[in-house]
């Protein structure tokens, strides 16, 4: 019997018996979560099949692609796509466009939804909540031409934003046409379009909150903001920081749709981006090699910022990617 | 409790109520305008409406041309109906993959969970591309079939983060009592986890419903048959048949094009008012907040 | 509480259940619908976008009564196949079914959107070359091509291969469709003619700025928004906004040295309040308000989508609107305009025979029937006593077509019989614009346009997979630069001084390296 006590408690907890060969505690790990591989096996047969069986095609950013040749048979031209990118006269512009709107995403667009999220939970009349709830997430569902149609309108020299300016006897302003407004308009617009629906979220892990802790500041005399500092924010931080890491991983990625709805060559100085340049690109020639070239690039930079990122959060608190 | 409440507010907590409330209405201004807009502009006469410029505070006339230019498409019940069944079917299929893998992901001490993790969010940034993912659908031979467009999205990896930080914020002591009751995994999760986690849940149904409800690019390039398209799709065609500014051969007369412009908006509506009643039904699980949480206690 | 949790849960399960057993049976039926629509056995598959004025009515173009007549007289069966429609994206679904190897046994494709043009796939085998099948099997492309040495030019590769059965607009009339247009009624209104010089313009574009011709009391007319990428206005200087050719030779229009006095004009007139000083930022959408709002006196666009369209908005809300179409400006009076609009009589626009294909002999029997006579009635203007009568010898169309009892607009009611109205493999007749175009002005406008020597334009040359590359790299940061230097210069935000510093700069980025790109390309075409 006392042979066998020890060996019981080390099946407990084999992650400290790290002497035990990896072969016997891969076994172990299996039997001991027979159930959770059961469940995992589903979901890593679809990224095995549908992720990583087509990462393959990652080749072609080192070939001259072309659909006749299919892809395993195009010619392999090694960096060459990407040299010609760095070389691009507007190399540098681009990368700081990208960077700038992303940096700006990160500074005014990412804690939109959350403080929306906290202001919402405030809110003491269910009816109004809801309401309220409801309405701010439906810029989210309409479509991006319209939304920018209804900018051109509204930004145009005579349009409602100067109507109100000269009525206050300011100046007219062109915005479509002047690049220092780009990223104004960029990035305002982008909070209207995404707040109400990146609240969801939130207010998702705002509901699990316990009540009890509530309660107990209450007892300990805090106040509103007391309370949401000390008991609503720490309970969501977990899904802020998860968040956070990923946004931290887009950094180099700005989508093109909403930004060749807005611009013209007048305001290319501030918001031609990555994807905008490749986009025009592709109308000239549609090569797929570029902007697979391109693409890795971005993700190969994306990539180690959340790596680094998901480093950090985990040497300094409990939540992490991985 | 609420009269409670409102004894113990200070001036800081009235003032605070103000305006909170005034933010929250002048958002509710700000982010309904763009559906009332085009609500309006889909119901309007299209020539005053194009010399219009500002804030429409209501619609030029009242006409049903547009809609009823839309709904004269042949391929218009179809797209509903497909478009039904791939929200439910994917979305079903999405959940319970999820749930599945944001649970056994969630879990400590699972040796292999991190190098997983890892692997998924690897391919949020990289990915083969069009072609070979296309090759692949074709190989599995599910080209031109519903699952085309179900399971290559079976699983969003960011959704599948996102339920996952969710079931590791379940306090540990209620998985352990269990477990000392002799519950494995399987029962862990659907007696202990899911319940408490209806809100995460419910959002992410409406992600993967609103996913599947606006994805139409997976059937552009998998979907030959006409019966099996999106409605997506269709009203994409029906934007590019009255598109003002689509011309091959030049010279048109007005009287096709004259409607352009409002059956844009017209499509709007009709795409989006299904979804959105989708939403109270989901909505009641994460906005009910504290208070109410505390009061049923 | 835990009790109601967990019958939530419970229906939460039921429904998931629910829908998986849908979603078994449901895949089932789509099964046997798919088996059901894809037709006969022996049948030619042919691939073809469905375009939007057939869709609107249509699942599938076999329902079209000329091809239902066509695939009797020939006897060969026809199973059309639709990719879904969407411009955007268009060109993912061609690559992507070239890639998979998957080919049906007909393509009908817009070749010069491929870059390196259709060569490449004759070269890889994918598409077979039809010059001897042409001569032995497809007598009335052949007789066609004969009659017009020069649209075989167009239609063939650098290497003299012809690869499909193309859409050739066989009249002058089918070419031409975009340029200048001005608000006639405010002409009239002040008692000037239509402009015909440079010199014209200005004073008329001085007049609407000054003279109020909306009569609203307000200065607030916008006489002209200009389109840089148009020949109006810069075809007088005898450039154009592209690469063109002068005997043989290609230049680029915006290093040319005329292209400095093109930009001295237009800034002059921008300094003077004769442009829309948002004409950058201007959408259609801010276009459209400006036009209906009786506000814009000039801009450059379609017969249709400009004439037809503002002409059939403002019928009845401002029954004196009328836009008149004018010549192309020119510096002399008097003077034909060097260059205004003419396209290409073949648009890329080609049904090709894949390596695919078994029944070849069938497929251009049924391809060549549309450019014989019957074929091309039946093409162009459908069924006789059903979708045209003849009259005198002129098939004209019936009050089905252009007054449809179901009130389908004219482009659609054709489409129950005819491609005539977008394109196809046939020779498309003028005929069918003179009946289209219903409003006067836009014939008239058309007439207009139509006069230009249009000897420097270039014709459909092809680069090379290669040199495309090159070239769309060069042009890439080259028109990246050149549209933001363009709209300064006529802003006066960069004075016209640095003009030769803004040719240097182009130079920097290639574009001679561009404009040899090109001139090889035309050396080829001119040897064809």
């Amino acid at each position: 019997m006392a042979f066998l006590q020890p060996k019981t408690k080390a099946e407990h907890i084999p992650f400290l018996k790290k002497k035990e060969p990896f072969r016997t505690r891969v076994k172990k790990d299996f039997k001991r979560n027979k159930y959770i591989y059961l469940m995992l096996a589903p979901v890593v047969a679809y990224f095995a099949i549908f992720q990583f069986g087509p990462i393959y095609g990652v080749q072609i950013a080192f070939k001259n692609f072309t659909p006749a040749d299919g892809i395993w048979g195009s010619q392999w031209i090694g960096f060459d796509q990407f040299t010609a990118f760095f070389k691009s006269y507007y190399f540098w512009r681009l990368i700081r466009n990208t960077l700038l709107i992303s940096l700006y995403e990160l500074i005014f667009v990412f804690p939109a939804p959350i403080l929306l999220a906290l202001l919402l939970n405030e809110i003491r009349n269910m009816k109004f909540k809801r309401v309220t709830q409801t309405l701010t997430y439906l810029p989210h569902f309409i479509s991006l031409v319209v939304v920018v149609g209804l900018l051109v309108d509204f930004l145009s020299p005579n349009g409602l934003v100067n109507q109100i300016l000269h009525a206050f006897g300011g100046k007219q302003i062109n915005f479509l046409q002047e690049s220092g407004w780009f990223r104004t308009i960029y990035i305002s617009s982008e909070i209207w379009q995404t707040v109400g629906w990146g609240s969801i979220i939130y207010l998702a892990a705002i509901t699990n909150v316990d009540p009890q802790l509530y309660e107990a500041a209450t007892i300990d005399g805090a106040g509103r903001f007391r309370k949401i500092i000390s008991v609503t924010i720490p309970s969501i931080m977990p899904t802020i920081i998860i968040l956070f890491i990923l946004q931290l991983g887009s950094l180099m990625s700005v989508g093109y749709q909403k930004i060749i709805l807005m611009y013209n060559p007048l305001t290319y100085d501030t918001a031609d981006v990555l994807s905008t340049y490749v986009y025009r690109k592709g109308i000239l020639d549609a090569s797929y090699s570029y902007s697979a070239a391109i693409g890795l690039f971005d993700a190969v930079i994306n990539f180690t910022i959340l790596i680094i990122a998901n480093r950090l959060a985990r040497k300094a608190g409990e939540t992490s990617l991985w | 409790m609420v009269k409670k409440r409102s004894i113990h507010q200070g001036p800081a907590d009235i003032t605070f109520n103000i305006t909170n409330t005034i933010i929250m209405l002048t958002l509710i201004i700000v982010t309904i305008y763009p559906l009332i807009y085009v609500a309006f502009a889909s119901v309007s006469d299209p020539a005053p409406l194009l010399q219009h410029r500002g804030i429409l505070w209501k619609p030029f006339g009242w006409t049903w041309d547009a809609y009823k230019r839309v709904f004269a498409n042949p391929m218009i019940v179809i797209g509903y109906g497909n478009t039904i069944f791939y929200v439910v079917v994917g979305t079903a299929l999405n959940m319970i993959l999820t749930i599945l893998g944001a649970y056994a992901l969630s879990r400590r001490k699972v040796m292999w969970s991190r190098p997983i993790m890892l692997g998924i969010v690897f391919t949020m940034f990289f990915s083969g591309g069009l072609v070979p993912r296309y090759l692949l659908v074709h190989d599995l031979g599910l080209l031109d079939t519903r699952w085309s467009l179900i399971l290559p999205s079976a699983i969003s990896a960011f959704n599948l983060i996102i339920m996952r930080t969710s079931f590791q914020g379940i306090p540990l002591s209620l998985e352990e009592s269990a477990r000392i009751d002799g519950a494995n995994d399987f029962t862990i999760l659907f007696r202990i986890v899911l319940p408490l986690s209806l809100p995460v849940i419910a959002v992410m149904t409406l992600f993967y419903a609103v996913y599947h409800w606006n994805s139409y690019f997976d059937a552009l390039i998998f979907i030959r048959d006409r019966d099996l398209y999106p409605l997506q799709l269709v009203l994409r065609e029906i934007l590019v048949q009255n598109d003002t500014n689509n011309f091959t051969n030049g010279a048109l007369g007005g009287d096709q094009y004259r409607i352009g412009e409002t059956v844009k908006y017209a499509i709007i509506m009709v795409a989006t008012l299904p979804i959105l009643f989708l939403y109270p039904f989901l909505q009641k699980y994460f906005v009910k907040g504290v208070l109410i949480g505390s009061v049923k206690e | 509480m835990i009790k109601r949790k967990k019958q939530k849960l419970g229906l939460l399960v039921l429904v998931l259940s629910l829908f998986i057993l849908t979603a078994l049976t449901g895949c089932d039926s789509s099964k046997k619908s798919s088996s059901s629509s894809s037709g006969d056995q022996g049948a030619i598959s042919y691939y073809v976008q469905l375009n939007g004025n057939a869709g609107a009515i249509m699942k599938n173009y076999s329902n079209i009564g000329a091809y239902k007549q066509i695939e009797k007289e020939t006897g060969v069966k026809v199973d059309f196949q639709h990719p879904p429609t969407d411009s955007d994206d268009m060109n993912q679904q061609f690559n992507l079914m070239m890639a998979s190897g998957d080919l049906p046994d007909v393509i009908e494709w817009y070749w010069n959107t491929v870059p390196g043009g259709a060569e490449k796939y004759l070269k890889s085998g994918q598409i077979i070359k039809l010059n001897d099948y042409i001569k032995k099997y497809a007598p009335n492309l052949s007789k066609v091509l004969k009659e017009h040495p020069e649209w075989k030019k167009e239609i063939s590769t650098d290497s003299g291969d012809i690869y499909g059965f193309p859409f050739l607009r066989g009249d002058p009339k089918l070419l031409t469709f975009f340029g200048p247009m001005i608000r006639k009624d405010w002409l009239d209104k002040l008692g000037l003619k239509v402009p015909t010089t440079i010199d014209e313009w200005h004073t008329v574009l001085k007049a609407f700025k000054t003279e109020d011709p909306n009569g609203n009391g307000k200065a607030d007319e916008i006489p002209l928004l200009p389109d840089l990428n148009s020949n109006a206005f810069i075809g007088a200087f005898g450039i154009t906004p592209g690469f063109y050719q002068e005997n043989g030779t290609v230049k680029y229009g915006p290093m040319e040295p005329e292209f400095k006095d093109y930009l001295a004009l237009m800034h002059q007139w921008y300094k003077e309040g004769l442009i829309d000083p948002n004409y950058v930022a201007t959408d259609t959408k801010l276009r459209d308000a400006n036009v209906t709002g009786n506000k814009l006196g000039a801009f450059i666009s379609y017969a249709g989508s400009g004439i037809g369209y503002y002409t059939g908005l403002m019928k009845d809300k401002d029954p004196k609107f009328k836009l008149a179409g004018t010549p192309y400006p020119t510096l002399k009076k008097g003077e034909t305009p060097i260059v205004s609009q003419e396209d290409n009589v073949y648009t890329g626009v080609a049904a090709v025979i894949t390596s695919s294909n078994k029944h070849i002999k069938d497929t251009i029997k049924f391809l060549d029937y549309a450019y014989g006579d019957k074929g091309h009635m039946l093409m162009n203007f459908g069924i006789e006593g059903k979708s045209y009568d003849m009259d005198n010898g002129y098939p004209k169309y019936t009050k089905e077509i252009t007054n449809n009892s179901k009130g389908l607009p004219m482009a659609q009611a054709l489409a129950q019989y005819t491609r005539s109205s977008w394109n196809g493999p046939f020779v498309q007749d003028k005929r069918y614009i003179e009946q289209y175009m219903q409003d006067p002005e836009q014939k008239d406008a058309v007439n207009q346009w139509m006069k230009g020597k249009n000897a420097i334009l270039m014709p459909p040359v092809t680069p090379t997979p290669d040199e495309s590359t090159k070239l769309a790299s060069i042009l890439n940061d080259v028109n990246t630069y050149k549209d933001t230097m363009i709209n300064k210069f006529i802003m006066g935000k960069e004075p016209l001084s640095h003009f030769d510093k803004y040719v240097k700069t182009m130079q920097g980025m290639g574009i001679d390296k561009a404009v040899k790109i090109e001139q090889a390309a035309l050396d080829r075409y001119n040897k064809r």
